[in-house]
């Protein structure tokens, strides 16, 4: 009797346990799955702004970027005390290990991969207007055009993913040869500027934007072929080129109303003004985020590591002193160029001081081995403290398409009066008349070289122009090892990607 | 089951005992008789040697036996104790006796899983403590204290902060994923070890360490890196014990300090840096960021224009202490045959050598049994911890030039973008968190035909944590970075554990005998955490009490939940009782893995033959045991977090139409510090599955002289394969890493463990052990076609990661460039960054074998050769002396804090051409190189305990009252720094712990 009482007690508790057998299927919680997204409007809208959300990233346009493209250059050069990587970046000698390729290299992929995702999702969604979808999908399109262009300017040819991946088997593409990278790029904008208006949304492109865009791929192409630089031979006709730079960059410089050249030159980098004229697209960050990324640090990079205040009263909580200014671009300013006068900090205030005004003021000097005049065109004025800024990164300025067109144009009533625009708006004299076309485009070259310099610009404007070897190693005296014009891919990629050379 | 058998032989004895006194006669000889530690026994048996007369102690352990003129000789025997042989002298007629524990008897029981076995048959590799073989120091968790207890068991404790824990590798590093044995507590497996805070030291009665695949394989899937079974105490039956024990500690810094002592010193190196780094200097006599820093001459007292700089704060005075500790547990035991009952309270305080800084700990425990009838017994057992962490570890490398505060009693701030006052951290920054924890467990076992039981055990464990967290804007830069930052961390976890499993034990005829174990267990795991974090408040008086008033919130919370299910199996089988065969199987689920692979297989197979058994060795009476065993078998791990095996989405925020918006999709991002650090996951793989270990293990017991010299050696082959890790994969894809098995590392190693009972009387015992173990950790294959594969983020000091798993080397060597003295010419050039080498500076040599950097060499091994512990215990009459050591052998440390401030005063200058430091440099960057590498190998004091029993009853009351004095990491022989101590973690870094106390206990243990 006993023993019956027992066994029911036994078996209850052991088929009590058999019975929950669905027990070891996951249910991820807290996590979305591609199973249950894609599905409404505002699904779409999210994952448009997740592959926008990479761009601000301190391993893209916050940071590494910047880094990448301003060391190498006669801008900046690395302080002492800065990690080798960045002591190498700077001489020109970069090894497939260099530690600030890998963030390059793979960080235009991953939004490469977001902005596949909506190409391939938002199509299908349901209970969407095409206008919805097309503007959507128009910025996925120039999203992914700029990840492959800064791509290709960086390394050359490199794997094309037109698919999103999710799945190993998808993971390992072989090199595709720059021209269909371009080809792709072109085709990506040309449908973009197509589908998009001329809404401004703040961090976000729109149609002038893919146009100002597509002006410079074409112009990247046009004066690529034109010097010979290497890896451009596929590119059939130079003028070619240039026409349909001009072609586009027209669009912006002409075609439209919504942008234009700002009066102000510190109008542009103030953070309170970031819907200003000249904002095609910037990587948008604000100093309320969460992690670097959502706000950005990189004003830190070019302030020396003092408390001090910057002539217009911003209080600065100590920079990283990360970047030295160079004399290469700091003595090569006419004297009366307000983008020097202006944009670069020689004098700092109130050295020292903890937030009262109390404190000597410091001239900087550029001959100084450790604190130089830097550029002032990554700051918040609105900084409080500690080292969240809302500097945002430009991506595209209504004065680089300018440029673009002047130089696309060449020396033509229209190619002068653009650059003079730009000059006037510095202080400077109109450019000499009466140059020959070489000559009129270097002059543009030098000209972007003054107005768009830190801004991550200067080291495309050389390898496009084929002029790494002249201005770098002849003029400024920096000792080129390895490739000036491409970066080795990434070992990381080379050693995990057995496709890459198919 | 021996308190069982104490009550029976009572019985019996008592029985006799008034058969024979009515012979009695001649003189009368009373006494008591107790064990080791002072309590008394009873149902001792006590008999005149060459006499029939014969009696038994009673309830109290008192004894009164006659005995005649010449037999004069007392044996007294007790399951489980040496026996002893008492002279009784002529005149005397009180005499008692303390029974020693029979170490290593071969009858004694041990924990194997799902059941126990006797020593004498256990197949497989177990090594055993009792819980009076743990030492009585001042620790929160067990697993400190098994140091150099073990062969083979590893335990590493790197940290001095109270509360801290360990970490435990059993057999080497055998799995990149989770290397953690599993901590098994009266039959609930409750996770990885390394800080078992759940349970009182003084609550444990045994420790069972399954080391090899027969053993472990019971536990299956999560038996690869070993498993620790530790039981608690139960209720004997018989008189309730009261017990009391104490043990007040006062602990002090266990190494000299290497700090600058005169503030001159401090000043001249920091100029002298700042002027080698090409920037002015400070301490020039100015006003510089707010701070006025004296020139040398102001310092020296010699500025005719100055008084004498006026300060030299010595910050260990300020941020050290010696703090007194303190350690209480009140238990209770008793019983009769229907009822046990073990009850336990415990109050563990244990004050941080740095100020400010403690941790709290009580633990309640019940054990209670009920026999319902004869066949049926009912038992739970629960345990209930609260803890409570507050304060901070504290730097004391502040500049000595500056005061600790302002004149007006605000804390001192060099410049303004100073956050490192120790004082004001300790003072001011909220840090503390608060921990409960329940463990229950219920169970009926039911002896449904003679040798066969059922056992069905239900077990709930829940832990909680919250984490307080404030640091306000001036205290630290955290703080000043977002204007006061406030955090409230919240964590809960709920495990469910149902066990069922029948035993089946029968002698078949005389020579066989089997013993089956088949099973079904099931678990779920759940774990749920909140964080709410405010940046930025109106000022910091509330610290994190209102994180709504925050001008900005952060939320996350998460959930995870694990399942596994299990059949279990065992079969013993003896044949003759001197072969012995074991085969263990475990079938295990787990959630974690693909869909296809969630289940797994897990065999063993072991065989022993007991030599001494067999006749032409029973032959040799001084061998009492000799055993030799050999086991194979499977054991597997799923240590990896849930979800890998699945596609998931991340989210983030984008600025953008005037506020931030949140966006969806892979990658599922995990934030990084810096650039390269960044790791996107999410990229699903179906064919996850369990990481597999197979080991042999060969071994030898051998006992001789009646166990009172016994040795056990070891050898085993740990091969694992199907390593779970993470597989970077093509930047390229978008994604970083996924999920994957593939890889192998083998460990293979020897073991010893011998202990002799030198010499052993009733007034006088002696002996001593010792354990050695000696383990080679090679990875075999890294996995995906690596060569070598870093473990670990780039470390700021040397802008790299240091440790690297690389195919045919030990696991977690360091890489790093050659050291080559230092720079005495200029000209030449630095191979690692390309910049012009300058005098002074570290001289490297690149161009090394292996394709990292500029070409690296292996520079260091952080794994040991060996390590070893020794012990020996003496007693005399009431007094009682116990010193155990440890030592660790060939292993280097990657030491950061190689340039201390006495090597900064040796350091290079014009005046100074050595080769052994470079010039001090306020800016200059150090790359890994074996300039930092030293030698890890030591020796070490870890206890004494010097301990004085009284006499049992001479108190009326008290049974048993012991006082002892225990001194804590007395000394260490090391040719390591000096001013560190050389415990370092497994990957052999240091950059500066929590410093390790040195600690004088004076304990008390009474009963009543």
């Amino acid at each position: 009797m006993n023993k019956f009482k027992y066994t029911i007690i036994a078996l209850a508790a052991t088929t009590m346990a058999l019975s929950c057998k669905k027990q070891l299927e996951e249910k991820p919680y807290g996590f979305l799955s591609t199973t249950n997204f894609y599905k409404t409007e505002s699904d779409a809208n999210s994952a448009l702004i997740y592959a926008y959300s990479i761009l601000p990233d301190l391993g893209y346009y916050s940071r590494n970027f910047i880094v990448l493209t301003e060391l190498p250059t006669e801008d900046v050069a690395a302080a002492s005390g800065k990690s080798a990587d960045e002591m190498l970046l700077d001489q020109l000698t970069v090894t497939p290990t260099n530690g600030v390729l890998a963030p390059a290299y793979q960080f235009p992929y991953v939004g490469i991969n977001r902005a596949n995702l909506v190409i391939k999702y938002v199509p299908a969604i349901t209970g969407m207007t095409d206008a919805a979808k097309n503007e959507i999908l128009g910025e996925a399109y120039t999203l992914r055009a700029l990840h492959y262009f800064n791509l290709v300017r960086l390394f050359g040819a490199v794997p094309l993913h037109t698919d999103p991946v999710d799945d190993i088997s998808q993971t390992n593409l072989p090199k595709s040869s720059m021209k269909d990278i371009y080809d792709l790029i072109i085709a990506d904008l040309t449908k973009a500027a197509g589908m998009m208006d001329q809404t401004v949304r703040l961090g976000r492109v729109n149609q002038v934007g893919a146009e100002g865009i597509l002006a410079k791929v074409y112009l990247t192409l046009a004066s690529a072929k034109a010097s010979s630089s290497p890896g451009y031979d596929f590119v059939s006709n130079a003028d070619d080129m240039y026409n349909n730079a001009k072609t586009w960059a027209a669009k912006v410089v002409t075609g439209q109303s919504v942008y234009s050249l700002d009066p102000d030159l510190m109008a542009i980098y103030d953070v309170n003004k970031k819907l200003g004229p000249e904002h095609l697209f910037d990587a948008s960050v604000d100093r309320s985020g969460a992690d670097e990324g959502q706000y950005s640090k990189l004003p830190l990079f070019f302030m020396p590591n003092l408390n001090f205040r910057l002539p217009n009263g911003t209080y600065v909580p100590g920079g990283f002193n990360e970047f030295l200014t160079e004399s290469g671009i700091y003595d090569s300013f006419d004297a009366n160029d307000k983008r020097k006068s202006q944009l670069i900090i020689s004098t700092i205030y109130d050295v020292g001081d903890a937030g009262g005004n109390k404190g000597p003021t410091q001239n900087l000097s550029i001959t100084d081995s450790y604190y130089r005049p830097f550029s002032n065109k990554f700051n918040d004025s609105g900084w409080q403290t500690g080292q969240q800024t809302s500097a945002n990164t430009p991506i595209i300025r209504f004065s680089d398409v300018l440029l673009i067109y002047a130089e696309a144009c060449g020396p033509t009533a229209e190619g002068y009066a653009a650059v003079n625009r730009i000059r006037t708006r510095a202080g400077l004299g109109n450019l000499p008349p009466g140059l020959s076309v070489a000559q009129f485009r270097d002059a543009v070259i030098q000209e972007r070289k003054w107005e768009l310099c830190f801004e991550g610009n200067r080291l495309f404007d050389l390898r496009r122009s084929h002029k790494m070897e002249s201005v770098l190693k002849d003029t400024y005296g920096k000792t080129i090892t390895g490739d000036p014009y491409y970066f080795p891919i990434p070992q990381a990629e080379v050693n995990k990607n057995p496709n890459l050379g198919k | 089951m021996r308190k069982i058998i104490y009550a029976k032989f009572a019985c019996i004895l008592m029985v006799l005992l008034c058969a024979f006194t009515a012979m009695a006669q001649q003189r009368e000889v009373t006494g008591v008789v107790t064990d080791q530690e002072g309590f008394t026994l009873p149902g001792v048996s006590v008999a005149v040697k060459g006499s029939t007369a014969q009696t038994a102690t009673d309830a109290k352990g008192s004894f009164k036996i006659s005995i005649s003129g010449n037999g004069n000789i007392l044996v007294f025997k007790f399951l489980g104790m040496q026996t002893q042989e008492v002279k009784v002298e002529a005149g005397k007629s009180k005499i008692n006796v303390s029974l020693l524990n029979a170490r290593r008897d071969l009858n004694e029981v041990v924990v194997v899983g799902y059941g126990t076995a006797k020593k004498r048959d256990v197949t497989g590799s177990v090594g055993s403590l009792k819980g009076s073989d743990l030492i009585k120091t001042p620790a929160a968790s067990v697993d400190a204290l098994l140091q150099g207890k073990v062969p083979g068991l590893q335990v590493l404790t790197t940290s001095g902060q109270p509360g801290s824990g360990s970490t435990i590798r059993i057999r080497g590093l055998g799995s990149r994923a989770d290397a953690n044995p599993l901590v098994v507590v009266d039959g609930l497996p409750l996770g990885d070890a390394g800080n078992l805070k759940q349970i009182n030291p003084d609550d444990i009665e045994s420790i069972d360490v399954l080391k090899d695949a027969s053993s472990a394989a019971i536990y299956g899937s999560r038996g690869a890196n070993g498993v620790i079974l530790v039981t608690t105490k139960r209720g004997k039956t018989g008189q309730a014990h009261i017990t009391l024990s104490t043990l007040t500690t006062v602990s002090t810094l266990g190494n000299k300090l290497d700090v600058f002592h005169d503030p001159v010193d401090a000043a001249t190196i920091d100029n002298q840096a700042r002027i080698n780094a090409g920037i002015a200097p400070l301490f020039i006599g100015q006003v510089y960021g707010g701070t006025y820093y004296p020139s040398l001459a102001e310092l020296r007292g010699i500025d005719p224009n100055k008084p004498k700089w006026a300060y030299n704060t010595d910050w260990a005075k300020l941020v050290y202490r010696n703090p007194v500790s303190q350690n209480y547990t009140l238990s209770a035991d008793g019983g009769n045959d229907k009822t046990r009952y073990s009850i336990s309270g415990n109050y563990y305080n244990e004050q941080g050598l740095a100020i400010q800084n403690g941790y709290k700990k009580y633990t309640g425990r019940v054990n209670l049994e009920q026999k319902l009838k004869p066949t049926v017994t009912l038992g739970t057992n629960l345990i209930v911890t609260s803890t409570q962490n507050y304060g901070q570890g504290l730097s004391v490398d502040r500049s000595i030039v500056f005061p600790a505060f302002n004149p007006d009693g605000t804390y001192f701030h060099i410049g303004s973008n100073d956050f490192g006052n120790p004082l004001q951290i300790a003072n001011e920054v909220l840090n503390k968190s608060k921990t409960i924890d329940l463990l229950g467990t219920a169970y009926i076992n039911w002896e449904i035909i003679k040798g066969l039981n059922l056992k069905t055990q239900l077990s709930y464990t829940h832990g909680n944590a919250v984490n307080d967290n404030y640091q306000p804007r001036d205290a630290t830069s955290t703080g000043y970075l977002f204007q006061g930052y406030g955090d409230i961390n919240n964590y809960n976890g709920d495990h469910l554990i149902n066990e069922n499993y029948l035993t089946y034990d029968r002698n078949i005829g005389k020579q066989h005998h089997i013993n089956v174990v088949a099973g079904y267990t099931q678990e779920t795991n759940t774990v749920r955490t909140s964080d709410l974090q405010g940046h930025g408040f109106v000022n910091d008086v509330l610290e994190n009490e209102n994180l709504k008033s925050a001008t900005t919130q952060f939320i996350s919370n998460g959930l995870t939940k694990t399942a596994l299910q299990s059949f279990i199996g065992r079969a013993n089988y003896t044949f003759l009782d001197r072969y012995l065969f074991t085969f263990t199987g475990r079938a295990d689920g787990s959630s974690v893995f693909g869909e296809n692979h969630k289940w797994a297989f897990f065999p063993s197979g072991a065989i022993a033959w007991r030599a001494n058994e067999e006749a032409f060795i029973k032959n040799i009476s001084q061998i009492s045991e000799l055993k030799i065993r050999a086991s194979y078998g499977l054991t597997g791990n799923q240590g990896i977090s849930p979800y890998q095996s699945l596609a998931t989405l991340g989210s983030y925020k984008y600025f953008t139409d005037g506020g931030f918006q949140t966006g969806y999709g892979p990658p599922y991002y995990n934030d990084g510090s810096n650039t390269n650090s960044k790791v996107f996951n999410g990229l699903q793989n179906k064919s996850l599955k369990w990481e597999t270990t197979r080991q042999l293990d060969i071994g030898l017991d051998l006992g001789l002289f009646n166990q009172r010299f016994t040795l056990t050696a070891d050898y085993y082959y740990k091969h694992t394969t199907d390593l779970l890790r993470q597989n970077q994969v093509a930047l390229s894809s978008g994604f970083s890493v996924i999920e994957v098995n593939d890889g192998t590392i083998d460990n293979r190693g020897v073991e010893l463990a011998a202990n002799a009972q030198i010499f052993q009387g009733n007034k006088f015992s002696w002996s001593v052990g010792g354990n050695f173990a000696l383990n080679r950790n090679k990875v075999i294959a890294i996995g995906g076609g690596n060569q070598i594969e870093a473990n670990g983020q780039d470390i700021e000091a040397i802008r790299a990661p240091l440790n690297y798993y690389i195919n045919g080397q030990p696991a977690n060597v360091f890489l790093g460039y050659k050291f080559d003295g230092i720079v005495q010419t200029a000209g030449g050039t630095n191979p690692v960054d390309g910049t012009a080498a300058t005098v002074g500076d570290i001289k490297y040599l690149a161009g090394g074998p292996i394709a990292v950097g500029q070409g690296e060499y292996i520079i260091g091994n952080p794994n040991p050769k060996f390590y070893y512990g020794f012990n020996t215990s003496l007693k005399y009459g009431q007094f009682d002396l116990y010193a155990q050591f440890y030592g660790v052998s060939g292993n280097d440390i990657f030491n950061f804090q190689t340039f201390t401030p006495s090597a900064q005063l040796q350091a290079w200058t014009p005046d100074n051409h050595t080769n052994l430091y470079p010039s001090v440099n306020a800016t200059r960057v150090y790359y890994a190189s074996n300039w930092y590498v030293q030698k890890g190998t030591y020796l070490r004091l870890q206890n004494v305990n010097l301990g004085y029993t009284l006499k049992p009853n001479l108190i009326k009351g008290i049974t048993n009252l012991r006082v002892y004095f225990s001194g804590t990491n007395l000394y260490t022989f090391t040719n390591f720094s000096p001013s560190f101590d050389p415990e370092v973690g497994e990957n052999g870094q240091f950059g500066g712990n929590y410093r390790k106390p040195r600690q004088y206990s004076l304990g008390l243990n009474v009963s009543f």
